[in-house]
C-alpha cells in the first residue's frame, strides 16, 4: 500500500511541479515578501541603508485616516454587495425558474458576455452616461414633462453604480448554478401540501440557494475591498479609498513599505471576511 | 563665410546620415504639454534624426517615481524647477553641458541662474517655460470677470467649482488665500481651516488638463484653480469659453525646466530636444497653433505680437508684484502639506 | 398568476440587460463623435477609428496585450490541465492542501497580488516588463484552468482508462487517445477562462508595466487619467465587438446556459 503511495506520488511530482513552482515563484512567494517588506524602513536595493522597524503599522493605528479609509471600502464594498444581491438573485431566479431553452441560454450568454469587455471602459463609459448634460441628463429631459437635472457623476452613488455593473454577473452566475440544482418536484410539493409562494420562497429556495449567494458575496465582496480605480474615475471628491492611498504608496509618494503594510493589513481583513464565509460554503458542498 | 556654409551643409548631410539608424529619444513630460505635440515632434525627429517616445506624468510626485523605478530609460525630463532639488539629491539627474545647448544664452539671465535649477556651478535644468497657478472662469457663468479669490468660496457657485489634486499646489493655494508666504507658510492650521470651508463647494478634483476641459466643456463647473498655459490652450486649442483670472490675492508662479536623467542613454539627443523646446520658431508655433505659458526665452517671448496674453498680461509689472514663485520645500514640509491635503481629502467623505 | 410572475421575471431580465449594455453601447456611439469632450448632439465622424490606426503607442499596446494573453493561454492550459490530472488520478498525503493553494490568487484582491509581485520583482531582480507581465498572468489564469478542467474530469469514469490499460495500451497512448479527447470541452473552457484573464487584466499588468510596454488595458488608463481621448472609445468597440463575436462562436459549439 506504501509502495503504491510512493509510486502515486512519483507519478504526479512531474506533472504538478511546473503549475505549483510557477505559482509559488509569481504569488506565494512574493506575498511572503512583502509580509517581510512590510517591516523594513526602505526598498533594500537602492543603496540606501534601512532597517526592521514597526512604524509602518504604528502609522495604521496612530493615524486615524488609514483604517476610517479602511471603514469606508468595507462599507463600499457590503453596499455593492446588497445591490448585487437585490438585482442578481431575482435575475437568476427567473432565469432558473420561469425561462426555458434557447431563451435561457441566449439570455444566460448575455449577461455574461459583458465580461469579456474591458472592465476599465465599462466603467468610464459610465461617465459619459451619469454627469450633467450627459446622455442620462438629455435623455430623461427629452422624454420627461419637467424639468429635471441629472448629475450623478462625481459623487458616491456614481462609484456604487459603477462597481454593481461591474459585479452584478457574478451573482447572477452563482446564484444561478445552485437555483438551477433545485429540483422543480420539491418546490411543486411543497406547494400541493398548502406552502404558500412566499413560504416556499423562504423555506425551500433560500436555504437551498444559500451557498450559490455567499459564494457570489464573497466573490464581490472582496475585490470591492480593494478597488481603486473606479472610486478614481467615478468618485471625484469623494473617490478617496483604502485602495487608493495604497496605489499612491507604489506609483506616487513612493513609500513602497508602508503600501506593503497597508496591502497586508487589506489582506488580513479579506480572509477573515473569507473565513467568515466559508463554513456556510463548506456546508453546502459536503 | 562659405566655408561656414559649407560645414554647415556638411554637418546637415551627415545629420540624415545618422538618421538612417534612428536613436531612440525618450521624454518623460504631461500630456499635451507641448513636446508630444505632432507637428513639433514630426519637426523635431526630421531635423535630428531621432525618434521621439513620449511617457506622461499627471503628479511630480509620480514623475519622480517614474525616473526612480525605471532607471537609465528616459533621456529628458521636464521638471518643475522647485522639484529640482529633491531630484538632484536623490541623484536622479545629471549636469547638463549648456555649451551644446545652443539656445541656452537667450534664456533670460534670472531663470537660467536660478538657485533651483544651478548647484555648485553645474546646471541642472534649463529654463523652458513659466506660468501661473491662478483661476480659470467658465466664461457662460460670469458677465464680468471675478476679481477675488473668494469666488471660489462663493456660495452661488457651491458644487461648481474645482482644484486641482495635488497637495503642495492645494496648500500653496490655500496659503495665497490666507494671505500667506506660499514658501514660508507659518500657520498651517488657518490655511487647513480654509481649505476645509472650501470642500463642500467643490464638485471634484481635476488631475490633467483634460479633465478640466471635460468639465468645461459640460458646463459643469464655474471656476477653479488652472494653469495659465492650459486655460490658452483651452481657449486657442479646444475653442472653450475659458478665461484666466490672475486675483488680486496673488497666484502660485512656476518655472518649468527639462533635465537629463541619471543613466540616460541618447544624451546628446536630449540636448538636441532641450535645444529645440526653447527654440523661438517652436514657440510661436506652439503659442499660435495651441496655446502655451510664458517661454523663459527672451528672444521667444519678442518674437509675440505685442497684445499677446503671454506678453501684456504676464509681462505686466503689476501682475508681476503679485504672483510669487515656487522655491523648493523640504521633505517635512513636503510630509505635512500631504498628510493634511489627504485628511481634508478625507473628512470630505 | 403564474404568468403574471413569468411576464414580471421577463422584464425585470429585460431592464437588467438594459443596465448591463447602457455604458457599452454609449461608448460604441460616442466612438464616432467628433468632440473630443462627449459633447451632445453628436457629430458623427469616423476620426477616431482613422487616429487609432495612427496611433503607434495605442496599436503596439494592443499587440503585446494579445502575445501575453495568448502565451499565457498556451502556458496555463498546458501547465493547468497537466496539475489537474494528476490531482485526479492520484491520491498522495497532501493534496488537499495543493487544492487549497489555488485559492489565494483567485481569491485576494488583485490590488494585494499585483503590489507584492511588484515588491518582490523588483526585489529579485526580475524587474518589471512584458516577461514579469506574463509570470504574473499565467499565475493568476492557473487556478482558474484547474478549477474548470477538474470538474470536468470529475465526470469521467477512471475504469475507462483501466479498460484501455489492460488493452495494452501504456500511460501516454490512455491520456491522449481517452482522457484528453474527454476532457477537451473543460480544456478549452479553461482556455477562454485564461485568456479573459490575461486579456482584461488591468490591476497586475499596471503594477508590473514598464512606460512604453504596457499593456491596452494599461494604457487606457493612462489615458483616462491624464487626457482621455475617443480613441479609446474606438479601440474598445473593436474589442468588445470581436470578444464578444468569438464568445458566441464557442457558445455555439458548449453549451454555458447548463441544459437540464
Amino acid at each position: 500500500m506504501a509502495g503504491q503511495r510512493r509510486n502515486e506520488i512519483g507519478r504526479a511530482v512531474p506533472l504538478l511541479a511546473p503549475a505549483y513552482l510557477w505559482l509559488t515563484v509569481a504569488i506565494f512567494l512574493p506575498l511572503s515578501a512583502m509580509i517581510f517588506f512590510s517591516f523594513m524602513t526602505g526598498l533594500p536595493n537602492t543603496g540606501k541603508p534601512w532597517s526592521f522597524t514597526l512604524q509602518n503599522y504604528a502609522a495604521f493605528f496612530q493615524e486615524d485616516i488609514y483604517w476610517r479609509l479602511l471603514l469606508s471600502s468595507l462599507r463600499l464594498a457590503a453596499e455593492v454587495t446588497f445591490w448585487c444581491l437585490i438585482i442578481g438573485f431575482p435575475a437568476a431566479y427567473a432565469l432558473a425558474k420561469l425561462l426555458k431553452g434557447r431563451m435561457r441560454e441566449a439570455i444566460f450568454l448575455l449577461i455574461i458576455l459583458p465580461f469579456w469587455s474591458n472592465g476599465l471602459v465599462r466603467i468610464f463609459s459610465w461617465a459619459m452616461v451619469l454627469r450633467e448634460g450627459g446622455l442620462l441628463d438629455t435623455t430623461l429631459n427629452a422624454i420627461l414633462p419637467f424639468k429635471i437635472s441629472i448629475d450623478l457623476m462625481y459623487s458616491y452613488p456614481a462609484i456604487v453604480i459603477g462597481l454593481v455593473h461591474s459585479y452584478v454577473p457574478y451573482m447572477v452566475l452563482t446564484c444561478y448554478l445552485t437555483l438551477q440544482a433545485i429540483d422543480d418536484s420539491l418546490i411543486e410539493a411543497a406547494r400541493s401540501l398548502g406552502a404558500s409562494r412566499w413560504q416556499t420562497l423562504r423555506r425551500i429556495i433560500v436555504p437551498l440557494a444559500l451557498p450559490g449567494v455567499i459564494a457570489g458575496a464573497a466573490l464581490i465582496f472582496v475585490p470591492v475591498v480593494g478597488s481603486f480605480m473606479e472610486p478614481r474615475i467615478l468618485g471625484g471628491r469623494t473617490g478617496t479609498f483604502y485602495g487608493t492611498v495604497i496605489e499612491d504608496q507604489f506609483v506616487a509618494v513612493f513609500n513602497w513599505p508602508l503600501g506593503a503594510a497597508l496591502s497586508f493589513i487589506l489582506l488580513a481583513v479579506v480572509l477573515v471576511v473569507l473565513a467568515l464565509a466559508s463554513p456556510v460554503l463548506r456546508r453546502a458542498t459536503s | 563665410m562659405n566655408r561656414l556654409r559649407l560645414i554647415f551643409a556638411a554637418s546637415t548631410i551627415l545629420a540624415s546620415a545618422f538618421g538612417a539608424h534612428a536613436a531612440d529619444l525618450h521624454v518623460l513630460n504631461w500630456k499635451g504639454y507641448g513636446a508630444d505635440e505632432p507637428w513639433a515632434v514630426e519637426a523635431f525627429e526630421k531635423a535630428t534624426g531621432n525618434k521621439v517616445i513620449n511617457d506622461f506624468f499627471n503628479s511630480e510626485q509620480e514623475m519622480l517615481t517614474k525616473i526612480r523605478t525605471n532607471p537609465g530609460l528616459y533621456d529628458v525630463v521636464m521638471i518643475n524647477a522647485a522639484f529640482n532639488d529633491q531630484a538632484t539629491a536623490e541623484n536622479l539627474i545629471q549636469p547638463i553641458d549648456t555649451s551644446k545647448i545652443a539656445n541656452y544664452g537667450d534664456i533670460s539671465a534670472e531663470k537660467a541662474q536660478s538657485p533651483m535649477l544651478v548647484k555648485d556651478g553645474k546646471v541642472y535644468g534649463v529654463p523652458w517655460v513659466w506660468g501661473l497657478t491662478a483661476l480659470a472662469i467658465n466664461d457662460k457663468s460670469f458677465d464680468t470677470p471675478p476679481t477675488s479669490i473668494n469666488v471660489m468660496w462663493d456660495v452661488k457657485h457651491k458644487g461648481r467649482v474645482v482644484i486641482r489634486d495635488d497637495a503642495v499646489e492645494a496648500i500653496q493655494f490655500g496659503a495665497i488665500a490666507t494671505g500667506q508666504n506660499i514658501n514660508d507658510i507659518k500657520d498651517l492650521d488657518t490655511v487647513k481651516a480654509k481649505l476645509t470651508s472650501l470642500m463642500p463647494q467643490i464638485k471634484t478634483f481635476w488631475s490633467a488638463e483634460n479633465d478640466f476641459n471635460q468639465l468645461i466643456a459640460s458646463n459643469q463647473i464655474d471656476v477653479g484653480t488652472y494653469w495659465s498655459g492650459s486655460a490658452d490652450r483651452a481657449k486657442t486649442q479646444f475653442k472653450l469659453p475659458v478665461s484666466l483670472v490672475i486675483p488680486q490675492e496673488g497666484a502660485v508662479a512656476w518655472l518649468d525646466a527639462w533635465s537629463i536623467p541619471v543613466g540616460a542613454k541618447n544624451v546628446a539627443g536630449a540636448e538636441a530636444f532641450i535645444n529645440f523646446m526653447i527654440e523661438p520658431s517652436f514657440y510661436t508655433e506652439w503659442v499660435t497653433k495651441v496655446g502655451a505659458p510664458v517661454s523663459a526665452n527672451t528672444k521667444a517671448v519678442a518674437a509675440l505680437p505685442e497684445d499677446s496674453f503671454n506678453r501684456k498680461v504676464m509681462g505686466d509689472p503689476e501682475v508681476a508684484k503679485r504672483i510669487q514663485f515656487q522655491a523648493p520645500i523640504t521633505d517635512a514640509q513636503r510630509e505635512a502639506y500631504l498628510k493634511a491635503w489627504q485628511e481634508l481629502k478625507v473628512n470630505v467623505k | 398568476m403564474t404568468r403574471l410572475l413569468e411576464w414580471l421575471g421577463r422584464g425585470f431580465l429585460g431592464l437588467l440587460l438594459a443596465f448591463l449594455y447602457l455604458p457599452l453601447v454609449i461608448m460604441g456611439v460616442m466612438s464616432f463623435n467628433r468632440s473630443p469632450f462627449y459633447q451632445l448632439p453628436i457629430d458623427w465622424s469616423t476620426t477616431w477609428y482613422s487616429q487609432l490606426f495612427a496611433n503607434a503607442q495605442l496599436m503596439s499596446a494592443t499587440w503585446n496585450s494579445v502575445t501575453i494573453a495568448v502565451t499565457t493561454t498556451i502556458i496555463a492550459t498546458a501547465l493547468g490541465t497537466a496539475a489537474s490530472i494528476a490531482l485526479f488520478r492520484n491520491e498522495f498525503p497532501g493534496k488537499r492542501i495543493l487544492q487549497v493553494l489555488l485559492f489565494p490568487p483567485i481569491a485576494i484582491p488583485w490590488l494585494i497580488t499585483g503590489t507584492a509581485m511588484l515588491v518582490f520583482f523588483f526585489w529579485v531582480g526580475i524587474g518589471r516588463g512584458p516577461h514579469a507581465i506574463l509570470l504574473g498572468h499565467v499565475a493568476l489564469a492557473l487556478p482558474y484552468v484547474i478549477v474548470v478542467v477538474s470538474a470536468r474530469l470529475q465526470t469521467f469514469d477512471p475504469q475507462l482508462e483501466e479498460a484501455a490499460r489492460s488493452l495494452g495500451a501504456n500511460q501516454w497512448q490512455v491520456t491522449r487517445r481517452i482522457t484528453l479527447p474527454w476532457i477537451m470541452p473543460g480544456v478549452i473552457a479553461g482556455a477562454l477562462f485564461a485568456f479573459a484573464v490575461s486579456f482584461d487584466q488591468f490591476v497586475v499588468s499596471y503594477f508590473l508595466a514598464t512606460p512604453g510596454q504596457a499593456t491596452l488595458p494599461v494604457e487606457i488608463y493612462a489615458a483616462i487619467r491624464k487626457g482621455f481621448t475617443p480613441e479609446i472609445n474606438a479601440v474598445s468597440t473593436i474589442i468588445v465587438v470581436i470578444s464578444m463575436a468569438l464568445m458566441l462562436l464557442t457558445a455555439r459549439f458548449f453549451s454555458f446556459g447548463g441544459e437540464r
